[in-house]
């Protein structure tokens, strides 16, 4: 009825509404953990309240983008109004909408509700489900907030946001000490990195006297000749921030840590929200970004040496958990690279297409794993290994993953990486610094993710037929020690408990029961579940397409057909020697041919937490100090009382208790004098 | 319209001297009498405030004319929100008292020195008179000292002496100081209004000494490192109306002076020493952030927060910017919810453990006591500066005003300033989640999590009490907007009276 009235423009499905779709792609989902906390008392309740807000939560973005394309969409809508802080000072604190918010909205909104419906059978019998489902929703707001912020206090607002949300998903088994101690860690480790933030954000806005995002950027855009050390420096303080969150060196350690948390929360971590938050929030700074050189090669920098370093320590991990983690640190660094290597005029498109196409299989591959888990009992590569083999149902949708992860054609992994290492070469070859170092990154990258792509397919697909000929030779082996009558003899004889007195009763031994011999039936999540793990399949095979639509404006007209060809023989050639690596070990796994001490050292991410921990211990050492000094401040404060008790003491031993004549004449004198004043006056 | 600016501190007032003189009277007053006579009494006195906030009335008559002195009752936009603050933690307070009433003394008594404390902080934010106003300010100290002395921590008795003995003597030395400013002000103007004296300023080389000897005055109240020895004595022996009330109406007070007496009359003053005030006020900060790493006593933890907190409320002030001046206004309202929430919660809990060591070895809140757990984890958030909750927008709006102090301040070591407020944050997040690390998710290892106990969970008045001031800290955070609007006009115009 709202809509035959007029308000809804067909043509351009423009709303003419207070509400907007944009506000609702922040507000559905924030509203989860309101509802669940409010209303909510069972895990049942909770999910249907986050089934369904989620699933609104992910209509919202897809109107929001049927808006967009045919121009409805409202740009720069409200929200609670200006701040009123002065007149010199604008805080608008509004929304933006524009073509790639648009599309982060929509990945964000898709894997949000996918992780939802997921955790419902992976977590169903969890007492803290109601919980766990608020963070989600809390998550995918802040995140939502980021990517559609039109200001900088919004984005601010966000960011923390996501990393309180982190510490509540990464800490949700708090009876374990290691999920205490890793939640404790992601929030510390980016609140610190984050540090810096509020004075960039500080000196940006201040500058532009608003924190509207679009003044910013004008106005330092036409400032940047005067105020380029300023802008550098505002630019480095972002970047730090940004380090920090996605989980680049130095602050990379959190991250694998965080896999403490269930898998649904680390698919929501490394898909949509937290890590990609920083290719957002740089994306939407990419003019500022261009302008600064220092800044761009920094950026550069850092997210080469974190790529590159990740990409070995996912190679060499032995939880198949982390290797994935170490993966996004790796994918996340691509998207930064993605937009340290855009020159003007070019918008953050690179990055943000990787940022979608990362998306869809790291979710992907986060919720197959998180999947398997559940049937195999662990992440390890013991548990692991020919998970595949055993439960086939998974092995389509793993593979489709892995490969996308490995950026093989026509995957949509290898179509953005693809424009990325293209981009870099382009601006190589023009003599740009900061496109140099990229590319030769890049190159060590693409190997080093098909060498870990290939070696986690390996593991999973490992096939223990051999193996299983041992086992049952050795099973028949024991059946022929039954001849010798040891096992009647162990069976027959008397039970004894463990100090060989013979036990009264006789319990019926265990039944062993073969588990070849049952049915063995899978237990697999429900079927919304599967719709969306078969949705992010699919989009990780043809999301590649978008980068034809207008929706994205990145050149694939021009590919450099030689060098896609070259790294292509190259990942090859790498997936080879690791099937070569892989023959003959016991779990199929290619990185048993490193020594066990490197592969224990990464496994410790190559011992970070130990240089967190001497930084930090300076810190302890200061407060402790500090505290001894407050006791001594303390002790003369102290003094003050004690002083003047002492001073009363004594003046109460000078007089004898006795009024002295002295004083009473005084006295009688203060009264009269008193009197006379109140009565002459 | 005018007798609610009477009744709003008055209510409070007599009822406690009613309370407390009656209790020596005849026969002692039960303690359902005096908490329905408290809660009465609170009740009026915050449905005058909001007619007061709603209508702005004004009560201007001569008082003693020989010093100027007048009874000028009225608010502007600084002092509504904290008047209805104060007004509106005085119910809870009263609600909160009910539900946990300490040994020590007789109820009424007890209530009776609660009611003194909440008319007295009333009062200090309805007056219009520099003298008025340093009595006002006098009134809370004598129930306040009652109430850390008697009815504190039974466990240490020469503690709860000392600490009541610290905070009288500190406060009485930081309201001497801050009567001799007073007068000084009121002799050189002619007047003791503070409009009058705002317009008769003092020249300039008179307004940094008196300045000076007021910031030292009120800082003892705010506090301001390093005059703040007294603040983490009496929260941790006080009762937990009390520390309630020291909290969320006295630290108050102290900053409310500073915006009246200091900033507005003696802008020069403050120009000159902002620097070195601003410096102490994040050296605060960070001390305060620090000791909190290390604090072993919860209760003793949450007061230390409120060091580095005021010192954020400083700092914006300090920055003689509006940005700064309205992040510290800000700053000082979230405080007060914030802290009122905490010492709620922390001083339930504390009464439930028998203690408060954090080196105890406890299981996890998170799943004996939900409820409790959620206002703890929202007040500890809350206090970290954690958005989408009150902290939030009064300490960064400080730290954008500090970056770009007003004038000629000197721009690098303000800048300076905003940086060690930023590490202050980050230390804030390090001890609120060291807290919610062991007492919300448990130090006990392993096994399945606890099942919950709900006869130990919060109900009753306490749940009451704590939902109200949590929401209020969620809705602080989500729409700033509201106080932002109320304290703008007067913001404003404080800035153009200082700046002339």
């Amino acid at each position: 009825m709202i809509l035959t009235d007029g308000r809804l423009d067909t043509t351009t499905l423009a709303l003419d509404l207070p509400v907007q779709p944009s506000h609702l792609v922040v507000l559905l989902p924030a509203a989860i953990p309101v509802l669940i906390i409010l209303l909510t008392r069972k895990s049942a309740q909770a999910f249907v309240v986050a089934s369904l807000l989620s699933f609104l939560g992910l209509l919202a973005p897809i109107v929001l983008l049927a808006q967009q394309i045919r121009g409805g969409a409202v740009a720069a809508p409200r929200t609670i109004g200006d701040l009123p802080v002065g007149p010199g000072f604008a805080i608008p604190l509004h929304l933006q909408v524009d073509r790639l918010s648009v599309l982060v909205a929509v990945a964000v909104g898709l894997v949000s509700w996918a992780v939802q419906i997921f955790t419902r059978w992976y977590l169903y019998s969890d007492p803290r489900y109601r919980q766990f489902a608020a963070g989600v929703g809390l998550f995918t707001a802040a995140m939502q907030l980021v990517v559609l912020s039109g200001d900088m206090l919004l984005t601010l607002i966000g960011w923390e946001l996501m990393g309180w949300c982190s510490y509540l998903l990464i800490g949700h088994e708090s009876e374990r000490p290691k999920a205490r101690r890793a939640a404790y860690k992601a929030f510390m480790v980016t609140r610190i990195a984050d540090t810096p933030l509020v004075i960039g954000l500080a000196i940006l806005s201040l500058g532009a006297h608003s924190t509207d995002i679009d003044a910013v950027v004008a106005h330092w855009t036409h400032a940047a000749g005067g105020h380029h050390t300023a802008l550098t420096a505002a630019l480095l303080c972002l970047i730090c921030a940004v380090a920090g969150k996605s989980a680049q060196v130095p602050f990379q350690d959190w991250l694998p840590d965080a896999m403490e948390g269930p898998t649904p929360a680390s698919a929501l971590i490394h898909a949509a929200t937290m890590v990609a938050a920083g290719t957002v929030v740089l994306g939407k700074l990419i003019t500022l970004l261009e302008l600064s050189d220092t800044a761009r090669v920094v950026l550069a920098i850092v997210a080469s040496v974190s790529m590159v370093a990740a990409g070995i320590l996912a190679f060499l991990q032995h939880d198949l958990k982390r290797l994935l983690a170490w993966s996004t640190v790796s994918q996340v660094a691509l998207m930064l690279l993605g937009l340290a290597v855009v020159t003007p005029p070019d918008d953050a498109d690179l990055g943000i297409a990787h940022l979608l196409s990362h998306a869809m299989f790291k979710a992907l591959l986060f919720l197959m794993v998180g999947w398997l888990s559940v049937l195999v009992s662990g992440t390890t590569v013991e548990r692991l290994s020919g998970a595949l083999s055993k439960h086939p149902a998974c092995r389509t949708m793993m593979g489709i993953g892995l490969l996308a992860l490995a950026g093989v054609p026509p995957f949509v992994g290898f179509v953005s990486k693809d424009l990325i290492v293209d981009a870099a070469a382009r601006g190589g070859i023009d003599g740009d610094l900061t496109a140099r170092i990229a590319f030769a990154a890049l190159v060590c990258v693409v190997l080093l993710t098909a060498a870990y792509s290939m070696r986690m397919w390996l593991i999973l697909i490992h096939r223990t037929g051999s193996q299983r000929v041992q086992v049952r030779k050795a099973v028949e082996d024991s059946y022929q020690v039954e001849d010798v009558g040891i096992v009647e003899m162990l069976v027959d004889l008397p039970q004894v408990d463990h100090h060989g007195r013979p036990l009264d009763h006789t319990e019926p031994l265990p039944v062993v029961v073969d588990e070849d011999d049952e049915p063995f039936v899978d237990q697999q999540p429900g079927g919304g579940a599967r719709l969306g793990l078969q949705l992010l399949s699919l989009l990780s095979v043809v999301g590649g397409a978008l980068v034809l639509t207008p929706m994205l404006d990145v050149d694939w007209q021009h590919p450099n057909v030689w060098l896609i060809v070259a790294s292509l023989l190259l990942m090859g050639a790498v997936a080879l020697v690791v099937r070569m690596m892989s023959v003959g070990t016991v779990y199929g796994d290619a990185a048993a041919r490193i020594p066990v001490l490197v592969r224990a050292s990464a496994s410790r991410g190559f011992d970070a937490d130990r240089i967190y921990v001497a930084v930090v211990r300076p810190v302890i050492a200061l407060a402790h100090a500090v505290t001894r000094v407050e006791g001594l401040l303390d002790r003369g404060v102290q003094a003050l009382p004690r002083l003047s008790a002492g001073i009363a003491r004594r003046s109460d031993r000078l007089h004898d208790r006795r009024p002295t004549s002295g004083l009473v004449a005084v006295s009688v004198g203060l009264v009269v004098v008193g009197l006379m004043g109140v009565v002459l006056w | 319209m005018v007798a609610a600016l009477l009744v709003a501190p008055l209510a409070p007032i007599v009822a406690g001297l009613a309370l407390v003189t009656g209790d020596r009277s005849v026969r002692s007053v039960s303690r359902h009498t005096a908490y329905i006579v408290s809660l009465l009494a609170t009740v009026v006195s915050l449905v005058a405030s909001v007619l007061i906030a709603k209508d702005r009335p004004v009560l201007n008559r001569q008082w003693v004319p020989e010093i100027g002195m007048r009874l000028h009752l009225a608010v502007d936009g600084i002092s509504v929100p904290l008047l209805l603050m104060t007004a509106a933690i005085g119910v809870l307070v009263v609600l909160h008292a009910r539900h946990e009433q300490p040994e020590g003394g007789t109820p009424a008594t007890f209530f009776g020195c609660l009611l003194l404390v909440i008319g007295g902080g009333i009062a200090t934010f309805l007056v219009q008179d520099a003298i008025s106003f340093f009595l006002a300010f006098e009134v809370v100290l004598v129930p306040m000292w009652v109430l850390i002395g008697r009815f504190g921590d039974r466990r240490d008795a020469r503690e709860r002496a000392r600490a009541a003995y610290t905070f009288v003597l500190y406060t009485v030395l930081g309201s001497t100081l801050m009567l001799i400013g007073i007068l000084a002000m009121t002799f050189a103007a002619g007047t003791s209004d503070l409009a009058g004296i705002a317009a008769h300023p003092l020249p300039a080389s008179g307004q940094t000494a008196v300045a000076l000897i007021l910031l030292i005055g009120l800082g003892i109240k705010v506090p301001m490192w390093p005059l703040h020895s007294w603040l983490p004595r009496a929260h941790t022996v006080a009762p937990t109306a009390g520390s309630m009330l020291l909290a969320a109406v006295l630290l108050k007070m102290g900053t409310y002076g500073v915006v009246r007496l200091v900033l507005a009359p003696l802008p020069e003053g403050v120009h000159r020493l902002a620097p070195y005030i601003g410096t102490l006020a994040v050296i605060g900060i960070i001390w305060g952030g620090l000791v909190c790493l290390v604090e072993r006593s919860l209760k003793r933890l949450v007061a230390w927060s409120s060091v580095a907190h005021m010192g954020f409320v400083l700092l914006g002030m300090m920055s003689g910017t509006e940005i700064g001046l309205q992040a510290a206004l800000y700053a000082n309202i979230a405080h007060g919810v914030i802290s009122a929430l905490l010492f709620a919660v922390v001083g339930g809990l504390k009464h439930r453990w028998g203690g408060d060591d954090l080196d105890t070895v406890r299981r996890s809140l998170r799943d004996i006591s939900p409820r409790l757990s959620l206002v703890l984890v929202i007040g500890f958030a809350a206090s970290m500066g954690l958005p989408g909750l009150a902290g939030f927008w009064g300490e960064v709006l400080a730290i954008f005003g500090a970056w770009n102090p007003g004038g000629d301040l000197p721009d690098g070591w303000f800048h300076v300033l905003a940086a060690g407020a930023s590490v202050g944050a980050v230390l804030a997040a390090g001890y609120a989640l060291r807290v919610l690390w062991v007492v919300w998710q448990g130090s006990a290892h392993g096994g399945v999590p606890p099942k919950p106990e709900p006869a130990g969970d919060a109900r009753g008045n306490e749940w009451v009490v704590a939902d109200v001031l949590g929401a209020a800290t969620v809705a602080l955070g989500v729409i700033p907007i509201v106080l932002l609007h109320a304290t703008s006009d007067a913001v404003t115009h404080l800035m153009a009276v200082a700046g002339r």
